[in-house]
């Protein structure tokens, strides 16, 4: 049913080497709008480094690339950004020291004019930012809480729900259950599920399959750079199907 | 057990205070404060705190620089020979003939240059600050010595820009103070109410998740390298404009100083954390310390050993009352 739309983001024969290295040979990718796809590979399988292409932190040598039907080509993160395509990182996701309004409109605050100078509007961004988590089902006591004593499973939330906030419509979520208790997991899949409803892309990368298993729609494997597995349906696999091909393509 | 609930409710009255990033500089004054005027009656008079206020501007001029280049990340240990370097250039220039306000212009743009090459050494080469700025410390005050031989430089006559930099105003006071104040309000509000205040703290609360949200980290570190070397450089012209005389030793120690003050104010070592409101009135425990004791009629060796208790004690506070989650 999501073949007859067109992708989100489709990538065509992506190659990429550093020094001798190809990380990537020829990789086809896509996502389609309300899509969740497991990116799914061992460790220097090229996951990450697919992951980085999408949102311009790495630029192919080879190969193109389309958003929303459109050939595109980002010079930086900035570029993709401005598209809509963000990532959250597992580790990076927030910044401990900072409250959560700042943290939720950093790099993107919103400003007021005092006679000739802009400053920071503390008021609104409080309220928008608090407004938004608490529309989206994420509760927290106060904005004005340091992001360091919220759990894991509250700041991968909160960093995810602030992408969405500023326009997000791809989303590529690095390893985010990893860290996470099981309960806290359960939390974020069930957001990353309201997303998907919303008709976000969304790409979850994570060597190990059990924690992506629960929330992608299909799987594409990744193995020494190479494409070996795409369009497995959740319905079609069980997670132990999967770890099969990558250990079988290992030893081949 | 109604007594409990009281002390209950006090704390949690009191709480908002010590969540506060200046509450262990508050306590800080407090102490000090309280001690000297009780050692001497002359303490708690306005002709005391206008030379208070004078004395401790030169370091927390360089304070305001070196806690927002700290807040962001880095440090400068260089500010201490900036300072030198700065007077010297400005007096070198003077000497020769040129203008003088002309000189103090010159004398700030090579303290940025030289925050721009600490910024630029720094980052390109990704070595830590602490290295960088260390040898940068060292080298410029071996280039002092060596140019000057050791000796002062004076500089003769008036000159309107020496009034505009240290004037007196009254008694003791002196207008650098008000250069002082005025400068740690535009930074603080500059780092509490700004964009930029805020790329600021998150640059240095981890860079690489700053760059992740968007933040462009190394821009950011660049910058206020520059910024806190000029603050040093104007702290440097205006110990000139003072004094009339520049030693190439001038300001040795000054760095340690400036770091103190930004600590004893509420800064975290390790970055993202910090105030400028905090590092003044950090510098203004240094400035009351210095007073005060020789007020108290006790031998001014006892200075930096105050100074040591005094950042220890602040330092011990942070850790208290910010908790286990916010590292320190």
């Amino acid at each position: 049913m999501v073949a007859e739309k067109e992708p989100l983001m489709k990538l065509v024969k992506i190659y990429k080497r550093f020094g001798p290295v190809v990380a990537l040979n020829n990789v086809d990718f896509e996502v389609y709008p309300g899509e969740c796809v497991g990116l799914v590979g061992d460790n220097g399988a090229g996951k990450s480094t697919l992951a980085k292409i999408m949102i311009g932190y790495y630029q192919p040598d080879r190969g193109e690339i389309y958003f929303e039907g459109r050939k595109v080509r980002f010079k930086s993160p900035k570029d993709a950004r401005q598209l809509g395509i963000e990532m959250v990182y597992q580790d990076l996701a927030l910044l401990d020291t900072m409250n959560i309004w700042r943290n939720f409109f950093l790099g993107k605050e919103l400003v007021k004019s005092v006679g000739p100078f802009k400053i920071l509007d503390k008021n609104t961004m409080k309220k928008l930012s608090a407004d938004f988590l608490r529309e989206i089902g994420i509760r927290v006591r106060s904005v004005d809480e340091t992001v360091g004593v919220l759990s894991g499973g509250e700041r991968q939330s909160i960093a995810i729900a602030r992408t969405v906030y500023f326009g997000a419509k791809l989303l590529i979520l690095d390893e985010p259950t990893t860290a996470l208790s099981f309960k806290e997991a359960e939390q974020v899949l069930k957001y990353i599920n309201d997303l998907k409803k919303k008709g976000l892309g969304i790409v979850v990368i994570s060597h190990n399959i059990y924690h992506v298993y629960e929330v992608a729609d299909r799987f594409t494997i990744l193995d020494k750079g190479v494409k070996v597995a795409d369009y497995l349906y959740k319905k079609d696999v069980e997670p132990q199907d999967i770890i099969d091909i990558i250990v079988k393509k290992k030893f081949s | 057990m109604e007594k409990e609930k009281h002390i209950y409710s006090l704390r949690l009255k009191l709480a908002p205070l010590t969540k506060m990033n200046e509450f262990g500089v508050f306590i800080s004054l407090f102490f000090t404060v309280v001690l000297f005027s009780l050692l001497s009656k002359e303490f708690l008079t306005l002709k005391t705190w206008g030379g208070i206020l004078t004395i401790s501007s030169e370091v927390g001029i360089i304070a305001v620089g070196a806690a927002f280049l700290m807040i962001s990340g880095e440090f400068d240990l260089s500010v201490s020979s900036v300072f030198a370097v700065s007077g010297m250039t400005m007096a070198m220039l003077v000497t020769s003939g040129v203008d003088a306000t002309l000189a103090f212009l010159i004398a700030l743009l090579v303290s940025a240059g030289i925050g721009a090459l600490n910024g630029f050494i720094t980052l390109r080469f990704a070595i830590p600050s602490f290295i960088t700025t260390l040898g940068m410390m060292m080298f410029l005050r071996g280039l002092l010595l060596a140019t000057t031989g050791g000796f002062p430089v004076k500089i003769a006559g008036d000159y309107p820009i020496l009034d505009i930099l240290a004037g007196r105003i009254l008694g003791d006071l002196r207008l650098h103070a008000v250069w002082f104040v005025t400068i740690a309000a535009i930074f603080h509000i500059i780092l509490t109410l700004t964009p930029y205040g805020n790329w600021t703290y998150a640059t240095g609360g981890q860079a690489d998740t700053a760059r992740a949200l968007g933040v462009s980290a190394n821009k950011v570190k660049f910058i206020n390298f520059v910024l806190s070397a000029t603050l040093a450089g104007l702290a440097g012209c205006i110990a000139l404009a003072r004094f009339r005389i520049v030693e190439p030793t001038a300001g040795i120690g000054l760095e340690l100083e400036a770091i103190a003050a930004s600590v004893i104010g509420g800064c975290s070592l390790r970055g993202g954390i910090g105030s400028i409101a905090g590092a003044a009135a950090g510098a203004l425990i240094v400035g009351m310390i210095r007073v005060g004791l020789v007020l108290a009629g006790a031998p001014p060796y006892w200075y930096s050993g105050f100074i040591g208790v005094i950042l220890i004690g602040a330092a011990i506070i942070y850790k208290m009352t910010r908790g286990k989650h916010i590292r320190w």
